[in-house]
């Protein structure tokens, strides 16, 4: 008989703000969080009833006292802005853990974490398990949108380096998180192996494959796309590869090599000004 | 034409003497435990939720489309969620028939469940093609046909919305094999009843429907459809009023016996349809909402007969009053 291992009733401890752009979202369920490692995701039901019908993904962050997973939001859809009303107190439903999860990197490999926008919680767990030799590229919008205080200070303390990237140029570089990427991999640090594991928008995802397959270095990406099911039964995240046919972002995924990828598959639409 | 079936509840009902009221179905031959299957597209080939439930509960899986030749599927977008619904233009992405017999059938025998295979194609050959395959292999219950392909060889007129393509597809289906033939129907048609009448004429043992209603969704920043399709299936509770009236019409209409779906998230909604006139139901998107949502309407199914003293489901098929 099956235990419903990864279908959870999961007590909301904490949920409230992080920064300007953020809320932190902190779930008991010892089951899950038993089994999660970096770069696993969970489908969140944001809501008691059928609005939204969906589950959303959301990338786990931390295993807290092994009991809890830790999760950060940005406000991005109907099911995000359902999701900021949930109280501490409130039990909801989880799947998971879901994915493959990232590779654990070689002990002589130097871990290039590329985090683009809300992308930066499977890279925060990346680097608690393995930061201690990892250099950070964090890049968003503007220093608002960067990964909370409290994040980046953990972090600080996680990592070997922290490189920033601002397109306002408010924090870091003034430009794109792939800018900061390119200007390290033009003089690389002495005797560094570098490996890139990357998660954030398509763009950069896209972006930060080239700059890799430029300089030849191994990328694991942690793509994103629409999910309805989050289990690989409804074939509705399914990212195309370069040898042909698709694999599912929440199964075979999310983490790809960047080089499987057919990058060009999957077209980003600006967003058109109205005049 | 059904005959009316008054029947009352009979007093000194098998229930009340602590006999458990029998969810058990015959549907056209094949022998389900329970009216509750999953519906094609929504469960895969059972692997994915052998995890998270017992498979040998449900009544039956009807498996992800499968056809001639491997097929790649849409590009992304290929999913947009609506209210209460959702719209999915998958593209019928599947690895073919030869896969299915040798990689996903063994896995779903493991189980205690009947398995119904669905087929598709864009040819009548490529139909027949995938019927004959499946002949006499063990561990295929029956075939759901699904008609709302378009016939590419006829200018892509889709099958399940001419009355004439449709028969002619079913006719060569039911030639090719000797398993029971259910006609999966799609609603995007004017008169649901012609078309069951067509399944029905052609030789089909059943009827299943609906299948997923055309829509559309766009984003108004970036002024495009949302799906990389343009349209795609509506699914989920905003459909359901209109596959318990579709399956209403059928009902009346013909003697096959048919499997309701279209937004079933509960046991209420399952009641509808067999109320309505369906003998079992399919559950789909509801297994992306709640992934027990099978095994959950099948326990309150039966919770509700023994409450009600109703000894058995089948007493309850095409049992909606009209005047």
């Amino acid at each position: 008989m099956p235990s419903s291992k990864k279908l959870h009733q999961a007590k909301v401890l904490l949920h409230r703000p992080a920064g300007k752009e953020y809320y932190r979202l902190v779930l008991l369920a010892p089951a899950l969080a038993a089994a999660a490692a970096p770069g696993h995701f969970v489908m969140l039901r944001v809501s008691a009833n059928l609005d939204p019908l969906l589950a959303r993904p959301f990338g786990i962050s931390s295993v807290i006292s092994k009991r809890s997973i830790e999760l950060y939001y940005r406000v991005a859809g109907r099911g995000t802005t359902l999701l900021t009303r949930v109280t501490p107190g409130h039990t909801l439903s989880v799947l998971g853990p879901l994915g493959n999860g990232f590779p654990v990197p070689d002990k002589a490999v130097t871990p290039l974490l590329i985090a683009g926008g809300s992308g930066f919680p499977p890279l925060l767990y990346f680097a608690a398990r393995y930061g201690k030799q990892a250099r950070l590229f964090v890049g968003s919008r503007d220093k608002e949108c960067l990964p909370p205080a409290a994040v980046m200070k953990d972090l600080r303390s996680r990592t070997k380096a922290i490189h920033y990237a601002t397109e306002d140029g408010s924090r870091g570089t003034c430009g794109f998180v792939t800018d900061s990427l390119a200007g390290y991999l033009a003089r690389p640090g002495r005797g560094e192996t570098p490996v890139i594991y990357a998660c954030g928008p398509h763009e950069m995802l896209a972006s930060v494959s080239r700059l890799a397959a430029d300089h030849s270095i191994p990328c694991y990406v942690s793509m994103e796309e629409r999910m309805a099911c989050g289990l690989g039964v409804c074939m509705g995240c399914s990212v195309s590869m370069k040898a042909g046919g698709y694999k599912r972002v929440c199964k075979e995924g999310p983490v790809f090599l960047s080089s499987d990828i057919d990058w060009k598959d999957r077209v980003v639409l600006p967003v058109l000004q109205w005049k | 034409m059904r005959s009316a079936k008054n029947k009352t509840v009979k007093s000194g009902n098998p229930v009340t003497r602590g006999i458990k009221p029998d969810l058990s179905v015959d549907f056209a031959g094949i022998k389900l435990k329970n009216p509750v299957l999953t519906a094609s597209g929504t469960f895969g080939y059972g692997e994915e939720f052998a995890d998270i439930i017992d498979l040998n509960k449900l009544g039956g899986v009807i498996v992800k489309g499968v056809s001639l030749k491997p097929i790649k599927g849409n590009p992304p977008p290929r999913i947009w969620e609506t209210p209460s619904g959702m719209l999915n233009a998958i593209g019928l992405e599947n690895p073919g028939v030869d896969v299915f017999l040798r990689e996903k059938l063994p896995f779903l025998r493991n189980y205690d469940t009947a398995v119904l295979v669905n087929i598709f194609g864009y040819s009548l050959e490529e139909y027949v093609g995938v019927a004959e395959r499946l002949d006499g292999v063990p561990g295929v219950s029956g075939i759901e046909v699904n008609i709302s392909c378009p016939n590419v060889k006829a200018g892509g007129i889709v099958f399940g919305t001419d009355l004439k393509a449709a028969f002619e597809l079913l006719s060569a289906v039911r030639k090719a094999t000797r398993l029971p033939v259910i006609a999966k129907l799609s609603p995007n048609v004017t008169d649901i009843t012609a078309f069951a009448k067509t399944a029905r004429d052609a030789g089909c043992d059943g009827l299943s429907l609906i299948n997923t209603l055309l829509g559309m969704a766009i984003d108004i920043r970036c002024r495009r459809p949302r799906l990389a399709n343009c349209t795609g299936g509506l699914s989920g509770p905003a459909i359901r009023p209109v596959a318990v009236r579709m399956v209403w019409q059928a009902a009346k209409a013909v003697d096959l016996p048919i499997i309701g779906m279209g937004g079933i998230m509960t046991h209420e909604d399952a009641l509808e349809f067999i109320l309505a006139g369906a003998s079992a139901v399919a559950v789909g998107t509801a297994n992306f909402v709640n992934p027990r949502a099978t095994l959950d309407i099948i326990r309150d199914l039966e919770t509700f007969l023994t409450q009600e003293g109703i000894g058995s489901v089948k007493e309850l098929v095409g049992q909606v009053r009209v005047a």
